[in-house]
């Protein structure tokens, strides 16, 4: 192989599998800017993923399938909203809940639906701008030529910043996490904000699963997200709940992720296994290095009582 | 007054018995409707396993099931009290387990059995408990919020542990990754016939050891000034710091012993790519438990009867084992909502000594990033 194409290989690989990543972590900075800490993202890509693959399948539509797990997400969050915010119950007990739930529901169904066949989606919804990157060398391939979630993905990024910073709404929500009974007596609803926060946040898991198994697999398979949505919590912590952060951090989680393979074809005689430890240890040490002078959403991990103020 | 006191816990027990209950019973129902709607029969699929359980062997199978998992949910009761989030028990298991086989392997056939279990149970404990101290140091040093942490080391654990035993330790006299097969003889005696062994024992030990050190242990009542209101722990001048980092070695440390049950007695051996992932289970058995350490022994019947039920459902009933999965979130997230309206009953029946509004998740609060 050449250098040309193992560049290509490398930068390709890199952004299309933080592609699922990055927006499971956009969505959770969202939950977390309004104090929810989702530990159920990975159940709630799992779910969502299997039902936009099996909504995919039945309907021989991808674009059905897309829509299907945006809307098992939202539901999902809507699930996790109600229980956190409206019932009140702990956000971590619960979150491990749904990560279990939903990670046991859809392999059940999976399971049920097609035993220990392993179908595969025909055809993908293309590359959209693969005809503008012709004579490019490997940014033409790697980067132009990508699937089209990709780009939805990167648009994503601006609108997020934009929602969180520029919008009436994303200060309602940074309020809500910050100081929710300031909020409440500046008349906001809190318990209204938050809610939307988690249905968000469920719809980006939904999409989160949906750019995983329809988009960048082709297929699902029970505990298919092997910690996506774990790591997503990490890289929008490491990401200070900035849009842009986070996509910079999942696309290097991306790469040392990808950087192992790509050792491999290259013949570096290191043992998979040993690689693969490298860009959860760059979890860690990214936070430690980021861990001095910031702080979480000073009302993270707590509900809301009107009246109340535990902050 | 004393009176009064006795009653008032003789009811909570009970209030938190029927939480547990209720909690059981609307996740076997919600379960029960999912296995409607995808063409099963739940009574039967439910009867078939009930039926298996109710003779010895079946029974002895669920024990078997439940050792590791109370101890597991020693470990996550240990932090939880404090307000720490230990999600990190697969990772402690895992390396935990390594260091057992490798020990084992080791003394095997030079040292007589008692010894051989003491010495590989001990390093399993230790390296676990260091496993664990560095989240507890990171939260101590950095303030790094220990449910991120514990998160990351868990899949670190799952690549180190599978590195070393295909790589640098390697038994190269044997065809698959793992380490050596501990001989038969040489592992946890079993009871009569079936696979129920000393660990039981040792978990019963553990369990107990736990409930002491709540009731009368200083350092008991210092992890619950923690876990439950961190400030006033500040205030009291108790060494918040140190405190943490203990916590996390001790419930690393059982964590470990949990891997160390599993090779000494069913598995005799650490292949790569085994991870038992107790560490869910282990929440779900904790809430079960009303984070009671006594709570742990009939909980961990009910979590060893579902593990039990993902292992024999697929071939008695068709049911694949995912569905336990969803049946543990269901008790779990059931938990969560009837116990926010425990809390408020408990708080209004202790209304003569009234607690503080506690944070929900003071370790969360406490953290940077």
């Amino acid at each position: 192989m050449s250098i040309e194409a193992l560049l290509t290989a490398l930068l390709a690989s890199t952004i299309i599998s933080s592609v699922a990543l990055t927006i499971a972590s956009l969505g959770e900075a969202i939950g977390e800017s309004a104090g929810l800490l989702n530990l159920g993202i990975e159940g709630m890509m799992l779910i969502s993923g299997f039902v936009g693959f099996w909504a995919a399948l039945e309907s021989n539509n991808l674009w059905l399938g897309f829509l299907a797990s945006i809307v098992c997400g939202a539901v999902a969050g809507l699930i996790f909203g109600g229980l956190v915010v409206l019932a009140q119950a702990d956000q971590v007990i619960v979150g491990l809940a749904m990560t279990l739930a939903g990670g046991g529901l859809s392999g059940y169904l999976f399971r049920e639906a097609y035993g220990s066949n392993q179908p595969l989606l025909q055809g993908d919804l293309g590359r959209p701008l693969r005809h503008l990157g012709g004579g490019i060398p490997v940014i033409g391939p790697a980067i132009i030529g990508q699937k089209w979630i990709v780009f939805v993905t990167w648009a994503l990024v601006p609108l997020v910043w934009w929602l969180l910073r520029r919008t009436r709404f994303g200060l309602e929500i940074r309020a809500a996490g910050e100081r929710p009974f300031a909020a409440d007596v500046a008349g906001v609803d809190v318990t209204r904000v938050r809610l939307l926060a988690a249905v968000i946040n469920g719809a980006f898991s939904g999409l989160a699963g949906a750019a995983l198994a329809l988009a960048e697999l082709g297929f699902f398979r029970p505990g298919i997200t092997v910690g996506t949505g774990f790591i997503a919590i990490a890289i929008a912590m490491v990401g200070r709940w900035d849009p842009l952060r986070i996509a910079i951090a999942a696309l290097l989680f991306g790469l040392l992720r990808s950087a192992g393979t790509w050792m491999q074809i290259t013949g570096v005689n290191i043992r998979p296994e040993f690689l693969q430890m490298l860009p959860y240890l760059g979890v860690i040490v990214a936070i430690v290095i980021l861990a001095r002078g910031t702080r979480l959403p000073a009302a993270l991990g707590l509900s809301y009582r009107r009246g109340i103020d535990r902050t | 007054m004393m009176l009064s006191g006795t009653r008032g816990r003789v009811t909570e027990a009970t209030v938190g018995l029927l939480v547990s209950i209720a909690a059981i019973v609307i996740a076997f129902a919600i379960g029960a409707l999912i296995l409607v709607i995808s063409g099963h029969h739940p009574l039967a699929a439910y009867q078939a396993l009930i039926d298996r359980v109710s003779h010895l062997t079946g029974f002895s199978e669920v024990i078997v099931r439940a050792i590791p998992l109370a101890l597991a949910a020693s470990a996550v009761l240990l932090a939880v009290r404090a307000g720490i989030w230990n999600i990190g028990i697969d990772g402690q298991v895992l390396v935990g387990a390594l260091a057992c086989g490798v020990m084992a392997g080791k003394v095997a056939g030079h040292v007589p059995a008692p010894l051989l279990w003491i010495v590989s149970a001990g390093a399993a404990v230790i390296v676990a408990a260091a496993w664990a101290g560095i989240a507890g140091v990171l939260r101590a040093r950095f303030g790094m919020n220990e449910i991120i942490t514990t998160i990351m080391l868990n899949y670190v654990a799952l690549s180190l542990t599978s590195w070393l035993v295909k790589g640098p330790l390697r038994d190269p006299t044997l065809v698959s990754p793992q380490t050596p097969l501990i001989p038969r003889p040489d592992r946890l005696p079993t009871w009569g016939t079936t696979r129920v062994h000393l660990g039981l024992v040792v978990a019963l030990l553990i369990v107990i050891g736990l409930s002491v050190l709540f009731r009368r242990a200083r350092f008991g009542l210092e992890l619950r000034v923690i876990g439950e209101n961190p400030r006033a722990a500040r205030h009291a001048m108790l060494p918040v710091n140190r405190l943490i980092v203990l916590v996390m070695l001790i419930s690393g440390a059982l964590a470990g012993l949990a891997g160390a049950n599993d090779i000494l007695s069913t598995k005799g051996t650490f292949q790569s790519e085994w991870n038992p992932q107790y560490g869910f289970a282990a929440f779900a058995l904790v809430f079960l438990a009303q984070r009671k350490p006594l709570g742990i022994v009939p909980a961990a019947l009910v979590l060893g009867f579902l593990a039990y039920g993902a292992d024999i459902l697929p071939r008695v009933a068709n049911v694949a084992p995912d569905f336990f999965d969803l049946l543990e979130g269901l008790i779990l997230a059931s938990l969560a909502v009837v116990g926010v309206a425990q809390m408020r009953w408990q708080r209004r029946s202790a209304a003569t000594a009234p607690t503080p509004a506690q944070p929900a998740a003071p370790s969360v609060r406490e953290t940077v990033v």
